[in-house]
């Protein structure tokens, strides 16, 4: 009795838990994800969801508020001249910064990738610049640009170059934006470096056994092989480059002559300069909808150029496909 | 995209130590919310909010006046908060979650009276504020719709500074009252140096369209009609083109320099380290020049042939919030703001107050002189007082005279300003 008691409870609670566990399990998670959500949706969804609210109305800070349907958009497609500068000065910019950004981040991977003395201080010093926060960078590039006392203008000068007044100079300042954006760009490097690790040496062995060289190689195995971080970082950047905000309005302020007048800027200031919420959060939503149509396509697009060999469960699925052709 | 979601992160983490705060501690978090609420209610202390845009030594002054109010009313205390740059924004943030300071600085009454408490009754109930010593003219500035809603307290006309040590170096005589652009744009010339890095006159990157409208004014023209309805035929007129085509010419022709870009000196810095032989601004740069040892003088603005010179005023007031629940408070303070002492205390705006002036002789001072006369020939209206939609029209506007500094003609850049603007003007 008294060795069976104490068993029988223990065999009936060990019975019990695993449905008792089953029921609560149902609950727990979210119990220990509930601020996570919480917050999510009174500081990411609602607002989210308001804005789109807040785009049909003329929503001053200070006054009445005015439900003017869809007055916020056909005043921007029709009459704004500066949304459709800004929006082309930001697909001008993303034309140009993207494209360099993916290339830059890949051959900085690439170089770090070989294995070379002083490859972790080399892998810290250029993953530093994105650990300063954007408004520092840009106050660094102000000085580093600077047309007078600027270091950029410095070494240019040594190799005999005059180098123009980055900043103030209407057909420079863009150029200026774009090289100050793609110097911190350590995370995307680290991860395109993370990609290069994961492709299999074996591959390459027997690529160079084949007589494969070294550009053969770079092309038919690290570009197909990093085909799926290339896509992430592609989407990243156009994302990144269509937000680019910060840099703008501490380093040129839009300027000169609304040069670098980015459309995040415009949407800054229609908000927060001339105080027309409803304007800006209709803004807001046509830069949404354009950067989900972008990643879209660039989704669409990648089932022709991402290959995802590294993953063991599509590679039968390809063989199977292979064999049926 | 990283810093997106670790924002993300922050900001649920804090959400989740703010639900904690409010459900397990409940004893903690009462003796915090009993504190700041006796800042606000007790009798034995009250707390009014100050708003202001001033920085540097100017928000001294100002925290010194606020000092003196304390002193003056027991148990008071003012919160001087400076918004500096960044003053609308917080302001506009303040009237928008009904938080806003009691007592602002203002001078953009047409975007802001609906938020503001109209000061008529308070000041013709308030004998002590003696209205009438104040120069007239100066309350219209704080008037919609005829009501008052900004008691001034500083003011200032622009004329031009000038370097007597260039002048004399170059044997150029110093410009008189009554000189013309066409002097102004000759001495420029002559007073620039490039090879010196010295210019005769310094041309804004970014100008303050309002800063402008005395020239404007001068040839003859405006921005916008009297009755605030048109600007087509004004803003573009061929008046207003040529007082804008003439400063975008003196940097084309290389008389002035183009100054206070991004990353370059300010053509108050360019003036106190003596390369600028004239500089067109308000009072406040004088004491300034005056301490880097410049020997500064000042003159009217030139005139246009055969017509009247006439200047822009820049003002400020104090205003009292709609949503302030200690308005009588706040108007003490004003009151004492707008009085003899505190006007003394303010060096870095002219007094607004004639007592004032005719007490410490200001306006026999030659430095001073000029700026009392060009407040004689300060009797337009300006733009943002006549249309409620002003501050959109001044984008275009601001972007016009941008391009026209920078090179483009002011007619064809003003055109486009006045076809861009219209949808403002229905």
């Amino acid at each position: 009795m008294a060795n069976t008691y104490p068993r029988q409870a223990g065999e009936s609670a060990a019975s019990l838990k695993p449905a008792r566990k089953r029921g609560r399990g149902r609950v727990t998670p979210y119990l220990f994800i509930f601020p996570w959500i919480v917050g999510f949706l009174v500081f990411t969804l609602g607002p989210l969801l308001f804005s789109l609210v807040i785009s049909l109305f003329d929503w001053p800070i200070v006054g009445q508020v005015h439900f003017i349907g869809f007055g916020n958009y056909t005043e921007m497609f029709t009459q704004d001249p500066l949304f459709w500068k800004s929006f082309g000065i930001t697909l001008k910019f993303a034309a140009i910064f993207v494209p360099l950004n993916i290339i830059v981040a890949m051959g900085l991977a690439i170089l770090l990738n070989q294995s070379t003395r002083g490859n972790a201080f080399f892998r810290t010093a250029f993953y530093l610049p994105s650990v300063i926060s954007g408004v520092a960078l840009a106050m660094i590039w102000s000085w580093v640009y600077s047309g007078e006392y600027g270091i950029l203008n410095f070494f240019l000068s040594l190799v005999g170059v005059q180098g123009p007044d980055w900043l103030n100079d209407t057909r420079w300042s863009l150029v200026a934006m774009v090289l100050a954006s793609l110097w911190g760009q350590g995370a995307m490097m680290l991860i395109f470096l993370a990609g290069l690790k994961g492709i299999p040496k074996d591959l390459y062995e027997s690529a160079s056994i084949d007589g494969a060289g070294t550009l053969r190689r770079f092309v038919s195995i690290t570009v197909p092989m990093l085909s799926p971080t290339i896509l992430f970082n592609l989407i990243t950047s156009i994302i990144a480059a269509f937000q680019q905000l910060t840099l703008a309005l501490v380093l040129t302020g839009g300027g000169p002559m609304k040069s670098t007048y980015f459309y995040a800027m415009y949407m800054y200031e229609n908000a927060f300069k001339y105080f027309r919420m409803g304007y800006s959060a209709a803004n807001a939503w046509f830069m949404f909808l354009i950067v989900l149509g972008l990643s879209f396509l660039v989704f669409k697009s990648s089932e022709a150029w991402v290959f995802y060999e590294g993953e063991m469960k599509r590679k039968p699925k390809r063989n199977a496909r292979r064999r049926s052709g | 995209m990283r810093k997106k979601s670790s924002m993300l992160v922050l900001v649920s983490a804090m959400s989740v130590s703010l639900l904690a705060g409010c459900g397990g501690n409940n004893d903690g978090a009462q003796p915090s919310a009993t504190a700041s609420s006796s800042g606000g209610t007790s009798a034995a202390s009250k707390t009014i909010r100050f708003a202001t845009w001033d920085t540097g030594d100017a928000l001294k002054i100002e925290q010194d006046i606020a000092k003196k109010f304390e002193q003056d009313h027991p148990g008071t205390k003012v919160q001087v908060e400076a918004y500096a740059d960044g003053f609308d924004q917080k302001l506009a943030a303040g009237f928008g979650a009904t938080n806003p300071p009691d007592v602002m600085y203002m001078w953009d009454f047409p975007t802001y009276h609906q938020s503001l408490e109209p000061l008529d009754s308070y000041a013709s109930q308030d004998a002590s504020l003696n209205m009438d010593d104040f120069y007239s003219g100066l309350f219209n500035y704080g008037k919609i719709d005829d009501k008052l809603y900004g008691i001034p307290v500083g003011f200032t006309t622009r004329v031009v500074y000038y370097n007597k040590k260039l002048f004399d170096a170059a044997q150029v005589p110093y410009p008189k009252d009554g000189w013309t652009w066409s002097d102004f744009q000759d001495i420029s010339k002559k007073l620039t140096d490039k090879a010196q890095k010295q210019y005769g006159f310094g041309v804004r990157a970014s100008n303050d369209t309002y800063d402008l409208q005395g020239f404007v004014w001068s040839n003859g023209s405006s921005f916008i009609s009297d009755d605030g309805k048109t600007i087509d035929g004004y803003m573009n007129s061929k008046e207003t083109a040529e007082s804008i085509q003439m400063f975008g010419d003196l940097v084309k022709n290389g008389s002035a320099v183009l100054v206070g870009g991004k990353g370059q000196q300010s053509g108050e810095d360019i003036f106190k380290a003596g390369k600028l032989a004239m500089w067109e601004s308000g009072i406040w740069p004088l004491e300034s020049f005056k301490a880097a040892g410049i020997d500064v003088g000042t003159v009217e603005m030139p005139a246009f042939p055969g017509k009247p010179v006439k200047g822009v005023i820049a003002e400020s007031a104090l205003s009292i919030a709609k949503d302030s629940k200690q308005k009588e408070l706040a108007w003490e303070f004003i009151k004492y703001y707008a009085s003899d002492e505190a006007i003394k205390m303010r060096t870095a705006d002219l007094p607004v107050r004639v007592s004032v002036v005719n007490e410490l002789k200001k306006d026999q001072d030659p430095l001073y002189k000029p700026f009392y006369t060009m407040l004689e020939r300060s009797d337009n209206t300006p733009a943002f007082l006549l249309n409620a939609k002003w501050n959109e029209v001044n984008r275009q506007l601001s972007a016009a005279v941008e391009a026209v500094v920078h090179g483009s003609v002011a007619q064809d850049a003003l055109n486009e300003a006045v076809k861009d603007s219209q949808r403002f003007l229905k």
